[in-house]
């Protein structure tokens, strides 16, 4: 029987798709030569400057492998080695991965609620962290958002519109440790620039894939909406509300809180740091014990009750230069802390 | 004694445990007098200041000295360093008793063998300790005191120590420490090599509250012929946990710091109302 595959017509339209499909299109790269590109493997800023759009403050030509090697290693371990000997911790007391992820941290890049985080981080087994992933950080444009001017007053002005500006206060200040040298920030770019979002991680409808495709022949204000399409289908800069301690009456201890959720919370937040001594001095496990620790100070305005540790966390003083960050409603919603609320009350017995 | 091994095994073997994995055994790495199984965190250095008071109550306390504070027993002040998360060594400084040693320096290491671990089927925690004392005090004439030091070597004395320990429950946490100690030069009544056996326990209340007891038992011990007028020291204690404070308050008949000196020579009887407070504060620094 005759399939629909044997007439040479059909097939030359299905060879052509794929071709289309599987090795995208040709576009003039850096050093002016031709070659082929996988759009679905290409990086957003590659596609967003063909496109014509704004450079970026922090936009780099020449990537390097090694350097982003190096900035890797900075990253996991504070230092790295320079012809065999350790280089200077960058802090003492933090790394990078303290606070956050390397990896994806949503289903869908332009989501930013704290729920769609947790279940990620549940699916994917990641922690669930203060700061933001340092995935797609290349790509983002807006820096210590919103409220980080409460906590760290003129240092954001610079560091909000550049990603360098930013990384510098994360590392003096952020991790109580010092202004990185230059090699060390060239580095940390780099990585940044290997681990930029890829055209295929945006959720792009099939009808933009095909314009990104085409580009060439887009007509300018066709350029300017699909750098617009582009650009909306990630998150620029996440956004970052303080909450104040939440009034006694408000509280609900727990009350109709799932402490599965909380359990979560608890695993991927709280013991991220507190379950070995190297970031802190307070232990924290699964014991009645601890739990105890907490609700008995759970009605208080202290550091010791959760609803004030979470949303102010401590600062950084002479002496103890180690502190915990805080949680904005954007890391942890007020009602993922009634969860771990509900899950501490039940480890208390309460 | 037999007894007391056999009720001591009994203990740390046949309960069951429901710990998971073995963090804070006890509390930092001394359990009053003696230390505990723990070791500090890697790149932590902690400064120790320890203080042992006079007399509580009896005859040499009451209110005349402020119950003990108008005397101090003794003094330590010491720094110690957590090499790796296992291994870390500590020096420190104590004034000495006056019986025999003063002006004492001291270093110690100690090494974290054992982590207990339910799921790895491991019971217990054991830590391998180490210590020497040095006391510079200028030797005297009177050839019958060990204070004479008629050589330089006579000025050391160590002690080496299993200490093996089991967190039965998230609360109760119990200790075996068998010791030994080498003094190079002894009363003549008195053995070089002296073998002790201590125990203790720690009973968390709170997070941050614990009660705790510790005892050494020597052998020999208080032989109408060897060591006449050694007792045994037992202390009784309260700790706080603050983040990066650790104090404890100390009820104990031992009147110096380190296994040298309290171990082999407590000379006060709790019977005779001859105890005192004392207490230690620690401070963590990270490098």
């Amino acid at each position: 029987m005759k399939t629909k595959l044997n007439n040479p017509l059909t097939l030359i339209l299905v060879g052509a798709a794929i071709t289309v499909t599987f090795l995208g299109f040709k576009f003039k790269n850096e050093n002016g030569t031709y070659r082929t590109m996988n759009v679905q493997k290409a990086n957003v800023s590659d596609v967003l400057k063909i496109l014509g759009d704004d450079e970026m403050v922090h936009s780099m030509v020449n990537f390097d492998a090694e350097k982003a090697r190096i900035g890797e290693d900075l990253i996991l371990n504070g230092r790295t080695k320079v012809d065999g000997k350790y280089s200077k911790r960058i802090s003492k007391y933090f790394v990078c991965t303290d606070c956050h992820n390397l990896g994806r941290e949503f289903e869908v890049l332009t989501d930013e609620s704290a729920e769609a985080r947790l279940n990620y981080a549940d699916e994917n087994g990641i922690s669930f962290m203060p700061g933001s992933t340092f995935w797609g950080m290349y790509n983002r444009t807006s820096f210590y958002n919103n409220d980080y001017e409460k906590k760290y007053g003129s240092l954001v002005v610079d560091s909000r519109d550049t990603l360098q500006n930013a990384v510098q206060l994360c590392s003096k200040y952020c991790s109580s440790g010092r202004y990185l040298e230059d090699w060390e920030l060239e580095s940390i770019m780099h990585y940044y620039k290997k681990n930029e979002l890829k055209i295929e991680d945006l959720s792009l409808s099939e009808n933009d894939m095909k314009n990104v495709q085409k580009y060439a022949k887009l007509k300018e204000d066709e350029k300017k909406n699909l750098i617009e399409t582009i650009k909306n289908s990630y998150v620029q800069g996440y956004g970052a509300t303080f909450l104040p301690t939440m009034p006694i009456d408000k509280r609900k201890y727990g009350e109709g809180g799932n402490p599965e959720t909380g359990k979560k919370i608890y695993d991927k937040s709280c013991l991220h740091c507190h379950s070995s001594g190297r970031v802190t001095n307070l232990k924290l496990d699964h014991s009645s014990l601890t739990a105890g620790m907490f609700w008995r100070n759970i009605k208080k305005y202290s550091d010791k009750s959760l609803y004030q540790i979470v949303r102010h966390g401590t600062y950084s003083k002479t002496g103890r230069k180690q502190y915990m960050p805080l949680y904005t409603e954007e890391k942890m919603s007020d009602e993922q802390l009634n969860d771990l609320v509900a899950y501490i009350k039940q480890l208390a017995k309460k | 004694m037999k007894k007391l091994y056999i009720l001591s095994m009994t203990l740390l073997l046949a309960a069951s445990s429901f710990a998971q994995d073995s963090e804070e055994t006890f509390h930092g790495t001394r359990i009053l007098n003696g230390h505990s199984v723990e070791t500090l965190k890697k790149n932590t250095l902690q400064f120790r200041i320890e203080h042992r008071f006079g007399d509580l109550i009896g005859v040499a306390g009451g209110v005349n000295n402020f119950f003990g504070f108008d005397q101090a027993a003794d003094i330590r002040f010491g720094f110690e360093y957590g090499i790796s998360d296992k291994l870390m060594v500590g020096i420190g400084r104590s004034k000495g008793t006056s019986a025999p040693y003063k002006s004492l320096v001291d270093g110690f290491v100690k090494y974290r063998l054992l982590t207990q671990n339910k799921s790895k089927g491991m019971p217990v925690s054991l830590a391998l300790f180490a210590s020497s004392s040095l006391s510079y005090e200028p030797a005297v004439s009177d050839i019958s005191l060990i204070q004479h030091y008629p050589e330089f070597a006579h000025r050391m004395a160590y002690s080496t120590q299993i200490n093996i320990a089991r967190k039965f429950t998230d609360r109760i946490s119990v200790a075996l420490m068998p010791t030994y100690i080498h003094r190079n030069l002894v009363n003549t009544d008195d053995v070089n090599g002296l073998f002790a056996l201590g125990g203790a326990f720690n009973i968390k209340v709170l997070k941050g509250l614990g009660i705790i007891g510790e005892y050494y038992h020597t052998f020999p011990s208080s032989d109408p012929l060897v060591r006449p007028d050694n007792y045994n020291s037992l202390s009784g204690g309260i700790e706080w946990i603050t983040s990066g404070h650790n104090f404890k308050v100390v009820v104990t008949n031992s009147r110096g710091f380190g296994e040298t000196q309290f171990i082999p020579y407590t000379f006060s009887n709790w019977l005779d109302k001859q105890f005192r407070l004392g207490f230690s504060i620690t401070r963590n620094f990270k490098l």
